[in-house]
């Protein structure tokens, strides 16, 4: 099977950690039910002490490292099968489209029957490779009768695709986790006990002590790392959607691992709330995608948005201007001839046209669609205002996801959770999942959504960077300087530099896991101190560790030849091709600029306070050792690769990088090319690459001459400056009043309608109901009251009278006979009188 | 006669419950605990029967393929024989029944009750029913396991309990509208004690209400019934349920009214002498007996018929030259089914009520409003909160798990296909509703303090999601109505797993600390850490988290809305979209907030706390498994729900395009 599709080893890498995760949770769940029982019941006993007893073991953590590490053996294999086999699809596929471009219509003469044949034959080579690395499977589908779009929006499919960048995904993913799970097992022993105390969380009665949960944290480890890697096997959105909540959750859990910390389950719902409005934003791009073009499959979607380099379907205006519409997105308007609507391609248009699904000419696949009604019927359209919301939904998932501005808020408090998450999945990984989205969904972006994009992106990382600046928590200068990379990574996207920001993403993913790890090996040396105001003078305690921080430190600085370097210094090389060409928007490459000095001032300073100068607190310093070898074996690796992973031939020149090299070659959508030609040209005319290396070079100087003033030789003392700015400080600590904005704009209003809602239902409705019922209850009293008392008491004054009436008659029952025929004369003569009086009535007089 | 072996399965399936609470009438006192042994066996016997029946259909839909599916890709007409529909055809043929030919059982079922009035016992099950059959019997079984607890009066609360079994499974059964109704209001009194009786503190009031809210809800339901039954529906009913009707009517005739017969004297079966006489009497009898024939009718397949070709009917407003051909075709059809009819007469029985626009949109409103009280819909739900503060666990588990659902079934099963012009007509407005619900459910959900009024408001909010994938009939584009419809439906499975397993979860905790203030909890994850993973995962499938039950409807539903769009607002979709997919993060936001309030942070008051007892996990796990399964594997059900409820869709859909 896996030599008839090799691209199995990735899905096999992606089952691994959830196999692990299952296994962890029934083995949890059995020993937590039958923890009650363990002392009465002898058989539950010897189980419970069989799965580890009342001390947790240390076997979840073997368990899900084997998998992960597993993972990471398939992802690597996997990788080098990809690597033989990529080219020749390449060359499969340049070829096939070449011939169809030569020759739209296929039997217009026998040589091209004779090279039918031929391309037939390609054909089928080529889709036996491609058949290697992708397969999808129904997970859900509907049978409905609609007539039009026979098959839009029936079906959602798993499945998976494998190009040069997800298989890059891969690689990275699983060895940086596998590290992670190495280094946890060194971190995380202090929950190896029965009872761990935690020092932050007070009691009546001293610091609270807990059973240690060794196990919960390698099972959600693995939960994350299934849900992350799932996330970048993906062939479609959908896929994507789902492993995005479930990484978010993930990180969740692993941010409220300390969950007694009223501070780590607060940070643990920010973080997953503000990631949620991110998802609404995405999910509306999904319902869009969905509504329009009826899947969810990147490829598909992609083909129907850009312009396809051929078209056979019949009478469509595809010039605008001079240039050539391949790989763009073309605007039109409808005009009606003819019974069909056709489009008039028009860079003003209102409408995005969206393309046949014309898989033979392009994608070519075995499978041919056959439409029931041919030519320009085949288009349909989107209004392109929506094609710009759909993109710009789906940007604010990956703004939630990576932390841009303006929800950058939740990654600085997820600082909370244990040191190797926030290396694993605040640093390297899930975080970066929103860039990695941006550079899959790249073909579908407007002009417009690509321009936020770099906003939002240059925005990050100068408001990241300047707030990095002033923390003395290290843990948190780490996570601000994450927000601020991401930034970068945003930037060199929206200006169309795809390589160099995905680049970027894979030399962060390095540098900052290393430098969390460091993090984290100085906090667990200094006894879980994360101040570098009472660190300082540490590096002849832990020189391994100091060591190779500094590696990552010169990595991020962008210092020449370190890895950082080479994707940082394509970014800025894109924007200012960009910037060039556009020059409204020169702030696009002046923020990211001014930043990597303020980027190399903030590391070094880290660096500085933490491993040079004299000890601040006696304590820590005194106690402070070296890590075990499961964690430095982990930095050491780190390190080499934060150096070298992005070396090329030759190492001066940054886009001959190797990794940058295959990205460009094998996974750069064609549309880069075509939407950013002018910046491009740019770059060439005002010598782009010397520019940058120059002044990036320079402003990188700066800040680490201020960093060496400041934080090393002390020349300059840093409370006075802030001294001297203390307004600028206090709005740099506080975040920009980020917080406090939401607080105020969001959090309190929602919870006043909460209490509006409550009270409505409470007052309004219920009010209603009850008043409705009281009613009922007042009404049937008072119809009770009538009843008794009216109705009937009119019945009893009827018995009443005639009772009266008749006791009073009795009277005139004398008994004597004359007074009875008086009596029957009176009557009679009334009688008579009345019977006159109606017949005079009635006849009309006698 | 032999019974029908569906007919017999299926009502087993409904009385078995009946059965026990009836045995359960000699136990003796003091022996409560056979009591709730029996009613146990009971819930279990009736869950195993239903998975047989469970069986039987999917033989029957295996049994059956769809002719046009197949060709990878291409999807088109439904599985138009399985559905009820086809099968009530079927059945009528007689002679036919190609479906109980093949393995002997249709699923469908038919017996005269009342044939003065045309009542019968109806019973059948398809796409729509199956999964709430079985979600019926399993959570009765597992709530069963859940009342353990309950001490007082034992032998009536088991009683009321298996009752009220009966009339949830016997609503989702009947397919006759007055069944239907019965069944309904059998489940209103045992829910209106077990409330009253086995409640909180404030039970009578939260019956009481409960027991109004439902009964004014009947009262619209009943109304309409009545406004159905009063409509001549012949033209709409299988030719050979008009033949019988036809003989019937023939059979009471006085022979002496006959054009052409000889007054005053009938002539004896069998009797020899002027054959030709008879021969001519019998004929223009039968025509006499064809036009005087009126067909008034409960079943509630006939009458979806007569909905459809109603808005039809009405769709032709004001185009003559359809209305002629719209009769004409009827008369046509009847002309080669052989029974006389005449322009005239199908004319005037489409002038009636029914095929009035006024008509249809007051019978829908009455039926919406009558099952969006059990729904429940806002403003008509605030009987919602009190009653499941006030029942007992498992009441709640019931109340939140199945009998919301009905209203929805109802809506499904009745309102829909029987006013389908009006619902397309108000769909806008149904999807206001909706939102509101979904919405106002959420963040009603945030305010409260009360843990089990938190889970009931965003039951709310969650069942509005059923209502908006009902409610977006679109223009264009039916495949994406028919994600909404099979949105709901799941959403309607999955909330009753999720809504079911947090009630039972709140109960778990309530045992022990005797209060259900969310203020006052705090930290119970560490000393239960089973109860708290157990409580996290069914709290994340109702905040619908991928991989569990809850994402998997709301999705889909979500899915559908954008589509929807009227004439009148074209943006609506768009709106409702939004606040669908905004209403997102207010659910993560209330339901994270109460697990960090209960579970998370410390608490020395319950620090001691024992983890959960095996007969609650026996309860609860089951419910787990299933949240997870229906999460990863939509297809174990969509399967074979699907069919019915595109089918439903489709031909719904039929009538607009």
């Amino acid at each position: 099977m896996l030599t008839e599709q090799p691209g199995l080893l990735f899905v096999a890498a992606t089952l691994l950690p959830i196999a692990s995760f299952a296994i962890l949770l029934l083995w949890g769940a059995v020993r937590w039910g039958l923890r009650p029982y363990a002392n009465d019941n002898p058989a539950a006993r010897n189980v419970f002490e069989m799965l580890g007893g009342a001390v947790p073991g240390p076997g979840p953590a073997y368990v899900a490292t084997a998998a992960i590490g597993l993972a990471f053996v398939c992802s690597l294999i996997g990788f080098c099968i990809f690597l033989g086999e990529v080219g020749t699809m390449h060359e499969l596929e340049h070829e096939l489209v070449h011939h169809q471009q030569a020759h739209p219509d296929k039997h217009d003469d026998k040589q091209g029957e004779k090279k039918d044949d031929d391309i037939d034959k390609l054909r089928g080579e080529f889709n036996q490779l491609k058949h290697h690395w992708e397969g999808s499977v129904d997970w859900a589908r509907l049978y409905s009768s609609s007539q039009k779009d026979i098959d839009r929006g029936a079906i959602l499919t798993v499945g998976f695709r494998i190009d040069m960048l997800s298989a890059v995904m891969f690689v990275m993913v699983t060895f940086v986790a596998t590290l992670i799970h190495l280094f946890s097992i060194g971190y995380m022993s202090d929950e190896l006990q029965k009872e761990v105390e935690d020092h932050e969380v007070h009691t009546a009665h001293g610091h609270y002590s807990r059973r240690g949960r060794f196990g919960r944290f390698f099972m959600f480890l693995s939960l994350f790392c299934f849900s992350m890697l799932n996330l970048i096997l993906a062939d479609n959105l959908f896929q994507i959607f789902v492993s995005w909540e479930l990484v978010g959750i993930c990180s969740f859990l692993l941010i409220g691992f300390y969950f007694e910390r009223t501070s780590a389950s607060n940070a643990s719902n920010k973080a997953f709330i503000t990631n949620r409005i991110g998802d609404a934003g995405f999910i509306i791009g999904l319902m869009i995608i969905w509504t329009f073009f009826g899947t969810f499959n990147f490829e598909e979607i992609f083909r129907r948005v850009r312009c396809p380099q051929v078209d056979a379907h019949g009478p469509i205006t595809f010039k605008i201007g001079e240039d050539s519409a391949k790989h763009r997105i073309v605007r039109g308007n409808a005009e009606q001839k003819e019974g069909y609507p056709f489009f008039k391609a028009n860079p003003e248009g209102s409408l995005a046209l969206i393309f046949p699904r014309n898989e033979h000419l392009h994608g070519p696949q075995s499978e041919q669609k056959v439409y029931p009604e041919p030519g320009a019927t085949q288009y349909t359209t989107i209004p392109y205002w929506l094609l710009v919301v759909a993109g710009l939904g789906i940007f604010l998932g990956c703004v939630g996801k990576s932390a841009q501005f303006p929800l950058q808020v939740w990654l600085p408090d997820a600082m909370e959770g244990p040191t190797p998450v926030s290396a694993l999945i605040h640093a390297a990984t899930m975080v970066a999942a929103g860039v990695y989205l941006v550079g899959r969904c790249y073909p579908f972006f407007t002009p417009e959504v690509l321009l936020t994009i770099s906003y939002v992106g240059a925005i990050t990382l100068f408001v990241a960077a300047s707030i990095a600046v002033v923390m003395t928590d290290i843990k948190k200068v780490l996570a601000y300087s994450t927000v601020s990379q991401l930034g970068y990574m945003m930037l060199g996207l929206g200006v169309g530099g795809w390589t160099a920001g995905l680049l970027h993403l894979l030399t962060h993913a390095f540098f900052k896991a290393l430098l969390f790890l460091g993090s984290g090996s100085v906090i667990y040396g200094c006894h879980h101190q994360q101040d570098m105001l009472k660190m300082g003078g540490l590096y002849p305690k832990m020189k391994i560790t100091a060591l190779t921080m500094l590696m990552g430190v010169l990595a991020i600085a962008g210092t020449p030849f370190f890895s950082g370097w080479y994707s940082k210094d394509e970014i800025l090389v894109s924007a200012y091709g960009f910037v060039m060409a556009n020059k409204q928007h020169f702030l696009l490459f002046l923020l990211p600029l001014v930043t990597a000095g303020i980027t190399t001032f903030y590391m070094f300073r880290m660096w500085f306070m933490t491993f040079t100068g004299k000890p601040r607190d006696e304590y820590v310093h005194e106690h402070a050792h070296e890590s075990p070898w499961q964690m430095t074996v982990p930095l050491i690796l780190l390190a080499i690769l934060s150096v070298g992973v992005a070396w090329g031939w030759p190492p001066h020149i940054p886009e001959h990088s190797w990794l940058g090299e295959q990205l460009h070659h094998y996974s750069q959508p064609e549309s880069v090319k075509v939407d950013f030609a002018e910046a491009d040209k740019a770059i060439a005319a005002h010598h782009g690459h010397e520019v940058v290396f120059f002044t990036a070079t320079s402003v990188v100087g700066i800040g680490l001459v201020f960093a060496l003033v400041l934080y090393f030789y002390g020349v300059l003392d840093p409370n006075d400056a802030k001294e001297q700015f203390p307004d600028v400080h206090r709005f740099l600590l506080n975040k920009w009043y980020f917080d406090e904005l939401y607080s105020t704009l969001l959090i309190r209003p929602a919870l006043v309608i909460a209490h509006w809602c409550r009270n409505f239902d409470s007052t309004v409705i219920d009010g209603f109901v009850n008043g409705l019922g009281k009613w009922s209850v007042l009404t049937s009293y008072w119809s009770g009251r009538f009843d008794s008392g009216i109705i009937d008491g009119f019945a009893n004054l009827i018995a009443d009278v005639s009772y009266a009436v008749g006791s009073w008659l009795r009277n005139v029952q004398t008994g004597y006979l004359r007074s009875y025929i008086l009596f029957l004369a009176l009557a009679a003569m009334a009688i008579w009188v009345l019977l006159y009086a109606w017949a005079n009535a009635v006849i009309g007089g006698p | 006669m032999m019974i029908e072996y569906d007919l017999l399965t299926m009502s087993l399936c409904i009385f078995l419950p009946s059965v026990f609470a009836l045995a359960l009438l000699f136990f003796p006192k003091g022996t409560e605990e056979y009591m709730r042994w029996t009613a146990l066996f009971g819930t279990a016997l009736t869950f195993i029967l239903s998975a047989f029946v469970f069986i039987d259909y999917k033989t029957m839909l295996d049994a059956n393929p769809d002719a046009n599916r197949g060709a990878a890709g291409v999807a088109r007409a439904h599985q138009e024989r399985t559905s009820l529909t086809g099968r009530a055809d079927g059945a009528a043929k007689k002679e036919g029944a190609e479906i109980k030919a093949k393995d002997g059982s249709d699923m469908h079922a038919r017996y005269s009750w009342i044939s003065r009035f045309n009542i019968d016992y109806y019973l059948g099950i398809d796409g729509i029913s199956m999964p709430m059959i079985l979600l019926t019997t399993v959570l009765f079984f597992l709530s069963m396991i859940a009342s353990w607890g309950i001490e007082k009066h034992v032998k009536g609360y088991c009683m009321l309990f298996l009752i009220l079994e009966t009339g949830v499974l016997g609503s989702f059964l009947a397919l006759d509208f007055f069944l239907f109704y019965i069944f309904w209001e059998v489940m209103l009194l045992p829910m209106y004690f077990l409330i009253g009786i086995w409640g909180g503190p404030r039970r009578e009031y939260a019956a009481i209400k409960f027991f109004l809210y439902t009964l004014f809800g009947s009262v619209f339901i009943l109304i309409a019934l009545l406004g159905f039954y009063f409509t001549d529906v012949q033209d709409f009913a299988h030719k050979d349920v008009l033949t019988a009707k036809i003989a019937e009517v023939r059979g009471r005739m006085p022979i002496g009214e006959a054009p052409g017969g000889k007054p005053g004297k009938g002539f004896p079966k069998g009797q020899k002498g002027e054959p030709k006489e008879v021969k001519v009497d019998a004929a223009a009898l039968t025509d006499k007996a064809a036009l005087q024939v009126q067909v008034h009718s409960f079943d509630l397949i006939i009458l979806a018929k007569t909905g459809k070709a109603a808005m039809q009917w009405m769709g032709l407003d004001k185009n003559t030259e359809g209305k002629k051909k719209f009769i004409d075709d009827i008369v046509e059809r009847r002309a080669r089914e052989g029974i006389p009819t005449t322009y005239a007469a199908v004319d005037a029985r489409l002038s009636q009520a029914f095929f009035t626009p006024m008509f249809q949109y007051v019978m829908f409103v009455f039926l919406f409003v009558g099952f969006a009280i059990k729904v429940p819909v806002f403003p008509f739900h605030t009987w919602l909160p009190d009653a499941h503060v006030e029942a007992p666990t498992p009441i709640s588990m019931i109340l939140a798990g199945i009998l919301l659902k009905l209203g929805g079934y109802g809506i499904l099963r009745i309102a829909y296909p029987i006013c389908p012009w009006a619902a397309h007509a108000l769909a806008t407005w149904i999807c206001v509703f909706a939102i509101i619900n979904i919405v106002y459910g959420a963040f009603a959900a945030m305010a409260q303090t009360d843990f089990k009024k938190l889970v009931a408001y965003s039951s709310i909010s969650h069942m509005g999601y059923v209502i908006l994938g009902i409610a977006v009939w679109p223009e264009i584009g039916s495949q994406y109505w028919a994600w909404g419809m099979n949105g709901a439906m799941y959403q309607m499975i999955a909330h009753g797993i999720s809504s079911a397993g947090m009630f039972f979860c709140v109960g778990v905790i309530y045992d022990r600390a005797h209060h259900r203030n969310l203020d006052n909890f705090r930290g119970l994850m560490e000393p239960m850490p089973l109860y708290g993973g157990i409580s996290a995962i069914v709290f994340f499938a109702a905040l619908g988290l991928p991989g569990l039950c809850g994402f998997v409807g709301e999705f889909m539903v979500i899915l559908s809305t954008w589509n929807f769009s009227t004439p009148a607002y074209p943006h609506a979709g768009k709106v409702f979209a939004i606040l669908a997919a905004l209403t997102v993060v207010i659910t993560a936001a209330y339901i994270l907030w109460t697990l960090q309030r209960v579970y998370f942070g410390t608490n020395a008051a319950y620090k001691d706390y024992k983890d959960i007892t095996v007969r609650e996990l026996l309860c609860i796990i089951p419910l787990v498994v299933l949240a997870i399964l229906l999460g990863i594997l939509p297809m174990l059900v969509l399967q074979w729900m699907e069919p019915h409820v595109t089918g439903l869709v489709d031909s719904l859909m039929q009538v607009t395009m």
